[in-house]
């Protein structure tokens, strides 16, 4: 055999060695995250189409809240006008996969939280629950001047395909800063 | 083919279709600087190893694969890289001493020996800062364009220019310097 194609083998031994190791050490970092408060993403199954249909679909339910159904990330800033007509002040971002936004993006109402519990009982908990293929909205949880920011991050790899980082800000928002996300695994 | 960021760390299929699209210029690359078809063959899995490293640093669509991949060869061929890839526990599988059989000797022998004017271009060079002398590498002997040497290099292509003309300008009795992509 060439030594090219030796390499190659070596090199995909390693590969398969170094991807077993990082799911093992992402699992850790994943536990950690959560006692820090990072619980905050939470998962939701969007299937990752691509076709002339509308992008996504939003109803109110009879309660108040708002489903907003994603099919596609795409065509962000209708929904957030869309959402805008309907009462709540939104900021939509479609990251790609092993990405997220850089914290702090503005001041979280009520000062965040600290904990899994904290962040249960937070209004960015409160504020936009995934719900099978969509999620739902409570524009209740959202007052005058402040803005649910909506992450959805695409794991094609993960078992949801996406995850859904939601947090209600007071005032001005910043802009999302893209960067690399070592706690998502596949 | 594009590659989707962080994949060639990861995805089997993508790494081995960029390897093989890769590894000859990058076993050409290491002629051009060294004249053992065993260094040469030790090399080559570093800088791949390094490729695994260096995965999430890839960005489709901004800059050549090939771009990026001399970059990472570059790195990997420093010295103190390379001392810390060989004390890293995590790759003694790959790197380290490569088999190699006659055929495989005489093959990058043949490498070597095609590459001996670049080697003496490179003697040349080796009087220049290392900043220009890094530009001119890319440009002259391997053929990118002075964006694309930016982008290997991490630097702005207007300084990539300047260097490179700096360059060009200390070395501009020898035939060589004048060559390249002129893009």
């Amino acid at each position: 055999m060439r030594f090219e194609e030796q390499l190659l083998m070596d090199l995909k031994a390693e590969m398969t060695a170094r991807n077993e190791r990082s799911r093992r050490i992402g699992r850790r970092l994943l536990a950690g995250a959560a006692v820090a408060g990072l619980a905050a993403v939470a998962a939701v199954a969007v299937p990752l189409l691509s076709g002339p249909e509308p992008a996504y679909a939003v109803s109110k339910n009879p309660n108040g809240t708002l489903t907003v159904e994603l099919k596609e990330f795409r065509d962000s800033d209708q929904l957030e006008q869309d959402l805008k007509n309907l009462g709540v002040t939104a900021d939509v971002t479609y990251l790609k996969p092993y990405t997220k936004c850089q914290d702090g993006r503005g001041a979280l109402v009520g000062g965040g939280y600290d904990t899994p519990e904290e962040w249960r009982e937070s209004v960015h908990y409160k504020v936009a629950r995934p719900a099978n293929k969509a999620f739902v909205i409570d524009p209740r949880q959202v007052g005058k001047g402040q803005t649910v920011l909506l992450e959805f991050t695409e794991n094609p790899d993960g078992p949801y395909k996406s995850q859904l980082k939601a947090e209600v800000i007071e005032g001005s928002v910043k802009p999302c800063v893209p960067e690399h996300d070592p706690t998502q695994v596949g | 083919m594009r590659l989707k960021r962080g994949k060639l760390a990861t995805d089997p299929v993508a790494f081995e279709a960029f390897y093989r699209r890769h590894i000859d210029a990058v076993t050409r690359f290491l002629s051009r600087r060294v004249d053992d078809p065993h260094t040469v063959a030790d090399l080559a899995a570093d800088v791949f190893l390094a490729v695994f490293d260096s995965a999430h640093t890839y960005r489709p669509g901004k800059g050549s694969e090939i771009a990026w991949l001399y970059g990472v060869a570059r790195n990997t061929l420093s010295s103190e890289r390379r001392r810390a890839l060989r004390e890293s526990q995590l790759t003694y599988r790959v790197s380290g001493r490569r088999p190699l059989d006659s055929d495989d000797v005489s093959r990058l022998e043949e490498q070597i020996d095609a590459e001996q004017p670049a080697r003496a271009a490179f003697e040349a060079m080796a009087g220049l800062p290392d900043g220009e002398r890094a530009v001119l590498e890319l440009v002259v002997l391997e053929q990118l364009t002075p964006s694309e040497a930016a982008m290997a290099l991490g630097i702005r292509p207007g300084t990539a220019m300047v260097r490179l003309h700096r360059a060009r300008k200390a070395l501009r009795d020898l035939p060589f310097v004048m060559e390249g992509n002129p893009r």
